[in-house]
């Protein structure tokens, strides 16, 4: 299933890379209207198959259950985020992820329980496509990918290296393993998003333009590893002054 | 996107961290509204403005819970309440115009009164709308810390019995005149502002300002009716 979208990912790549490198008109958006037409079919795919697999998943699994397979799909990634913790140059947050596996593999029942946040060692994500931004490299235009959902060249490619050449269960499980599990994460992962993406929903003008600006600012803030706004982009929205405000044309606020 | 030596330290800020007189300060962890008037006296002088930023915070936040909290009430006296508190507590003319951003100055007088009245009542219909929502979340004050000479950032942690860990918030609060006034509020590292004054930025190169303001007089229509919500 994964497999059979590369060829798509990587003409998408294709196109974009060739494409102008960076495009700070535009939103850093030159591809917006084949991104709004993927963006319209995902919404539509969402709406047939994966909220409604969501919401039923919301409804029948009992809390208890949905943190176990939660930590369980944390565990599986653990081999992902602990080479892009090394990569990154990230010793101590590599040894966290190893001791999370160790003992949430063991003590948590093959993963199933978190006990190593009962020992202080608490969950993080690392991916490739952060990788890549800790070395410096841009995250280059907005890309919709048909069923990922928001993206851009450099998180695709690192989504591409993780899924293939970092996780382990890549060469070690059945392809219906790797289904399954791929399938619960994107309805996990659903269900997680859910109040935060239609609270978006309802509360936009623009759906697509504010979920293109919260995927941006969400990997920023991932990249930083939760460090708060920093860069000189935020700061510079609170230089600006209103003098003209203070003038006699100002309108009067009641 | 820079590469993250300059502007972005990869390795957490000290607010995740033990208070090892680091730039954030830990001490108003504890801060609730009944222990305000001891913490503040015992709070060193050193980055007094911060603490009193998160005391700021502390005591918002407790009056947002508590009207959130009391469903004995009607609906409407607690959408009154926080919409009280909104104006006391935000600088909401202030939010509006950054949103708004370079396209204010190019506004007339005429649409920035129409632009601010809209943008006032969008967040009241979110109030409205959101109202029913609230689910006993705890919310605890983990820090704060001096942006510039004007703002600054506290940051919270907001605990949900459905969720498995918490997630963050942060207030920028703006320092001026003697009193502090929020104006900004980044959930997860994703600035309500930001994404606004995207969405905002999009519309009016797209459609001027004037499709934006039809633009925000439906969407107000459309949410005319917030759910009623369980009675």
């Amino acid at each position: 299933m994964r497999l059979a979208r590369i060829p798509t990912v990587l003409l998408v790549l294709g196109l974009t890379l060739a494409g102008p490198a960076r495009a700070e008109e535009n939103n850093g958006d030159p591809f917006e209207p084949f991104n709004r037409a993927v963006f319209a079919f995902n919404r539509v795919v969402d709406g047939l198959v994966l909220k409604p697999a969501s919401e039923l998943y919301g409804l029948t699994v009992p809390g208890p259950a949905k943190t176990a397979v939660a930590n369980l799909l944390d565990t599986l990634r653990a081999p992902v985020v602990f080479i892009n913790d090394l990569l990154q140059g990230e010793r101590e947050r590599a040894g966290i992820t190893l001791s999370r596996f160790m003992i949430n593999g063991t003590l948590g029942f093959f993963g199933l329980f978190d006990m190593a946040a009962e020992f202080g060692y608490v969950r993080h994500r690392e991916d490739f496509g952060q990788t890549l931004a800790v070395h410096g490299v841009g995250e280059g235009p907005y890309l919709v990918l048909p069923l990922l959902g928001p993206s851009n060249p450099r998180d695709a490619i690192g989504l591409l290296v993780d899924s293939f050449l970092f996780d382990p269960m890549g060469y070690l499980a059945s392809t219906r393993a790797r289904t399954l599990r791929t399938a619960t994460s994107a309805v996990v992962t659903r269900y997680e998003l859910g109040p935060s993406l239609d609270e978006l929903e309802r509360t936009s003008l623009d759906f697509y333009a504010a979920l293109r600006s919260v995927y941006r600012q969400r990997r920023q803030a991932e990249i930083r590893n939760g460090a708060p706004p920093s860069d000189a982009g935020y700061e510079d929205i609170f230089d600006e002054t209103f003098d003209d405000m203070l003038s006699e044309d100002a309108p009067a606020v009641e | 996107m820079k590469p993250s030596t300059t502007c972005c330290p990869k390795t957490p800020l000290p607010w995740n961290e033990p208070a090892v007189g680091g730039r954030w300060s830990r001490r108003s962890l504890l801060l609730t509204a009944g222990t305000l008037p001891v913490a503040a006296v015992a709070l060193p002088a050193l980055a007094a403005r911060s603490q009193e930023a998160a005391v700021f915070i502390r005591r918002m936040v407790d009056r947002a819970l508590e009207i959130l909290s009391r469903t004995d009430r009607s609906r409407e006296a607690r959408i009154a309440e926080l919409e009280r508190l909104l104006e006391e507590a935000t600088d909401l003319d202030l939010i509006a115009k950054l949103v708004l951003g370079a396209y204010w100055r190019k506004a007339t007088p005429e649409q920035r009164r129409r632009y601010l009245q809209l943008f006032r009542k969008m967040i009241r219909r979110q109030i409205a709308a959101n109202i029913s929502r609230y689910d006993g979340q705890r919310i605890e004050i983990v820090g704060s810390r001096d942006i510039d000479d004007r703002d600054i950032m506290v940051r919270t942690l907001v605990y949900d019995s459905k969720r498995d860990a918490p997630y963050r918030i942060d207030w920028r609060v703006r320092h001026s005149d003697g009193r502090f006034l929020i104006i900004d509020v980044v959930g997860e590292g994703v600035s309500l502002l930001i994404t606004k004054r995207k969405e905002f930025g999009e519309i009016v190169s797209a459609k001027g300002i004037e499709g934006l303001l039809t633009a925000m007089a439906r969407k107000i229509e459309g949410n005319d009716d917030p759910p009623r919500a369980r009675s």
